[in-house]
């Protein structure tokens, strides 16, 4: 799933782990790495009780739809699995499927439904649910991004447990994109009663008003044991509030609370503090094709003469770790080895020299307050790159407006993901010259050739390095200007163990936590 | 609906007060001829709501799309939202279910009428509180300083009033957390609800409730002071005092029913305020009521949310207003 768009995800936080760039925690069986602590046998039993973000006004039943709520995304997700679940190495694990595999020119792939899997009324789920699941995905607004190169007449069922998705192009990558919104209901079920539809997940639904829920343990899930006899979300709209929340013991975790709370909470020794890096990427955008930074040499110029340190420092409260103008931080593939770009003042100003860069204007950075740190990063952002020369205004705009009149059509703006996903799926959103977002307006002819090559391979080997190839152009001339990826930070009480410690949305992953008391 | 109104009789005052069926039957046309009026300001308003969110940047297709919809993707969202219809006819549509209680649906597709059941009881509780201990504290503390005027009470009364009048609500809101849950734990710091959507303990309501009091109370102190000496200069409550009644019976008696009205406008022009304020104290103290709804509504550009929460609002002051007029009709009633 994208992050939608009024999402409120909060960036931020405390200590720098610069040399965090890989997911932590977690070894390659596991599907969550774990948070410290959680050495110990898990104990079943209990309630935990989870804060999570959302607007009242927001709220949505539909596991399909127009997804604004980190609330109600973490009930759909414990109620209802996906085909596949974000993971440590390798990224995407099996959760409904249990298996896939990818004909020889990647075009077709064959899922196979993992055994013994129920419904929670007792039902077991069969192929024809997931086609119908997925082709009820495909149907609603966001369903050409969500299963991008799948049209709904290529989802067809194969026997009773496999499920054969065509694409219209070759896609090595197809299984990651099934991570986030395939959530699977029965079959033929009406849209009125699309909200108790029984799911095939962790846990049951036993309530749900105004954006909280009661959730209870599914004895009969097919993907293990699950230790909470209950889960219990309670909508925040307020990371603050939230926070409060968690410091006065009305919940056990605050899910995804962000940099200010971790810092409230640091002198505290009797609460917990999740670190998820790469959780968060704020680049800031340079229009490539046309305007002031249309020239490769200024937008080299302002990539050097950005202070990442002091962002990361400043903007994130350390909280958070330098990143090189590459987009997917937190993929398995990402291109470490690439030289890690610093702060050059005297070779900015040589490159504006060369470009004829008019400095003698001012050029505006418009940005919006959608998430903590953005506009404060945009602020920081100019006052560094003025000791290049270059003269740059902040103007904050309304959210719906910026969305509007700005995303997309500006020339330096703001922007963030908060999806912890691959190199390639940015590349595909955001890069290749025919994407319909493609933030900078970009057209490169090799780095199309490139990403191309790189979907089209299955041989990993052989695919690393094209995606490196990728990732080198990607970091020479893009319009992105990456200074920092933005750590994910949950706050828990001491009891709570087993935590997922996965970027983005790896933070619903909690049917393996349990209560140490 | 809006049909040539009849003439304002509201402020005529009643000469002669007949037998009581005949008062009754007064002011009963009164009233409806009150409401008549207010709901056609109300239906304008409304309409107002759709027209203004239509002249918003955005819309609801935009906000509630996701990153990587194309164009023709969001195109087909504001279809599915009726949104490529004109917007009067859309304000028509809406305005049709309004008598059948169907206040439409919200862009992510709940019915407007689920998102408010349980957050529109909850505001209103909250607010009944706070109007509550508003008009208790600031009726008690304007008759103290009143008692005495220019003495030290009146003094400490005034000044303090006029303190926390400035103060806006989230300082408030934010000074009562602080001191009362984080530091003390004695009360909760945040509203939680359960499965039937009001606050699991009555504890939850103190701190939002008192945010939303003291900066109201600071302003009705003020009214209530200032009615109770204009009301002192006039004639009869000089005769009162001459006649030697002690100064509390004047002031019950005497001083307090000709101030009655002003009180109770102030009163009234506060519940506005407080359904104001809660968007605010909702927030800090994530108590779900209306506020939280209303303000992501218009992020959303959800139009029907806007209007049914407008609705609801409009018809709460509207009555509220209403009993303020009906207070004053029968003080002025009463007095000739």
């Amino acid at each position: 799933m994208d992050l939608t768009r009024r999402q409120l995800l909060w960036a931020g936080g405390a200590i720098s782990a610069a040399t965090l760039l890989t997911g932590c925690g977690g070894s390659d069986d596991d599907t969550a790495g774990s948070a410290p602590g959680a050495t110990a046998k898990p104990r079943r039993g209990g309630t935990l009780r989870v804060g999570a973000l959302g607007r009242a006004g927001a709220i949505t039943r539909d596991p399909h739809g127009s997804q604004a709520n980190e609330s109600d995304y973490l009930i759909i997700s414990l109620v209802y699995d996906t085909l596949t679940v974000p993971g440590t190495k390798p990224n995407t694990m099996p959760r409904l499927a249990a298996r896939w595999q990818p004909s020889e020119d990647l075009k077709t792939w064959r899922f196979t439904i993992a055994k013994g899997a129920k419904f929670h009324d007792g039902s077991p789920v069969t192929a024809d649910d997931v086609v119908f699941s997925l082709r009820r995905l495909r149907g609603t607004p966001s369903g050409a991004s969500r299963l991008p190169g799948i049209q709904a007449e290529n989802i067809t069922a194969d026997g009773d447990d496999t499920v054969v998705l065509v694409s219209d192009y070759a896609n090595a990558e197809l299984p990651l994109l099934l991570r986030l919104t395939t959530f699977v209901v029965p079959k033929d079920t009406a849209d009125k009663d699309i909200a108790k539809a029984p799911g095939t997940g962790p846990f049951k639904l036993d309530w749900f008003r105004g954006g909280n829920a009661r959730l209870v343990r599914n004895d009969d899930w097919y993907g293990g044991d699950v230790y909470l006899d209950a889960i219990e979300v309670k909508i925040f709209e307020s990371p603050q509030a939230m926070a409060n929340a968690l410091l006065s013991g009305q919940i056990d975790l605050a899910s995804n609370v962000g940099a200010v709370a971790a810092r409230t909470a640091k002198g505290r020794g009797d609460i917990q503090t999740i670190r998820r890096p790469n959780d968060m990427a704020m680049p800031i955008v340079m229009r490539t094709a046309d305007g002031p930074f249309a020239d490769p040499k200024v937008r080299e110029a302002l990539r050097l003469a950005v202070d990442r340190e002091a962002m990361v420092e400043q903007v994130l409260s350390g909280y958070g770790s330098v990143a090189n103008d590459i987009l997917g931080t937190g993929d398995p593939a990402y291109a470490k080895d690439i030289p890690q770009r610093g702060r050059d003042l005297a070779r900015a100003k040589q490159l504006l020299k060369e470009a004829r860069f008019d400095t003698s204007k001012t050029y505006e950075l418009l940005t919006t307050e959608d998430i903590a740190g953005l506009a404060e990063s945009a602020t920081l952002f100019a006052s560094q790159v003025r000791e290049a020369g270059v003269k740059v205004k902040v103007v904050k705009q309304e959210s719906a407006t910026f969305w509007d009149k700005t995303w997309l059509k500006g020339d330096l703006y703001t922007t963030y993901w908060g999806t912890n996903d691959s190199v390639v799926f940015f590349a595909s959103k955001t890069m290749v010259s025919e994407s319909g977002t493609n933030e900078a307006g970009w057209q490169d002819k090799a780095f199309d050739t490139a990403y191309e090559k790189a979907i089209g391979t299955a041989d990993a080997a052989e695919r690393a390095g094209l995606l490196k190839e990728v990732q080198r152009i990607e970091h020479e001339s893009s319009g992105y200007l990456l200074w920092g990826m933005a750590d994910g930070i949950d706050l828990a009480a001491p009891a709570v163990q087993g935590l997922p410690t996965l970027p983005g949305y790896g933070r619903v992953l909690l049917e393996r936590a349990w209560l140490a008391r | 609906m809006a049909g040539p109104l009849t003439a304002d009789t509201t402020t005529a005052p009643v000469r002669k007060p007949g037998p009581a069926r005949h008062v009754a039957v007064t002011v009963l046309a009164r009233t409806g001829v009150v409401l008549l009026k207010r709901a056609v300001l109300l239906a304008v308003l409304l309409a107002l709501v759709f027209v203004t969110v239509e002249l918003l940047p955005g819309d609801a297709a935009t906000a509630t799309s996701e990153r990587g919809e194309s164009a023709a993707d969001v195109e087909r969202r504001r279809e599915l939202l009726g949104l490529d219809r004109p917007v009067l006819e859309r304000f028509w549509d809406w305005m049709s279910g309004l008598p059948t209680g169907d206040l439409g649906t919200s862009a992510r597709g709940e019915r407007v009428t689920d998102l408010l059941s349980s957050a529109f009881p909850n505001t209103l509780l909250l607010g009944g509180i706070a109007l509550l201990l508003t008009a208790v504290l600031s009726l008690a503390l304007g008759c103290w300083a009143a008692l005495r005027p220019g003495g030290r009470v009146d003094r400490a009364v005034s000044g303090s009033a006029t303190a926390v009048l400035a103060l806006p609500e989230f300082v408030v809101a934010v000074a009562l957390v602080l001191v009362f849950s984080l530091w003390t734990g004695w009360l909760p710091a945040v509203t939680l609800t359960d499965a039937d959507g009001s606050p699991d303990s009555w504890t939850m309501l103190v701190l939002p409730a008192l945010a939303l009091t003291i900066p109201q109370a600071g302003w009705n102190t003020r009214i209530v002071r200032a009615a109770l000496a204009d009301e002192a200069r006039a004639p009869h409550v000089e005769t009162a005092v001459l006649d030697g009644l002690p100064p509390h019976r004047v002031l019950s008696h005497h001083v307090l029913p000709g101030a009655l009205p002003t009180i109770a406008a102030g009163l009234a022009t506060s519940t506005g305020m407080l359904l104001g304020g809660a968007v605010v104290v909702e927030t800090i103290f994530n108590y779900p009521g209306i506020g939280s709804v209303l303000a992501s509504a218009v992020t959303d550009r959800d139009s029907p949310v806007i209007a049914g929460v407008t609705a609801l609002a409009g018809a709460v002051i509207t009555v509220v207003l209403l009993l303020a007029d009906l207070i004053r009709d029968w003080m002025a009633g009463g007095r000739r």
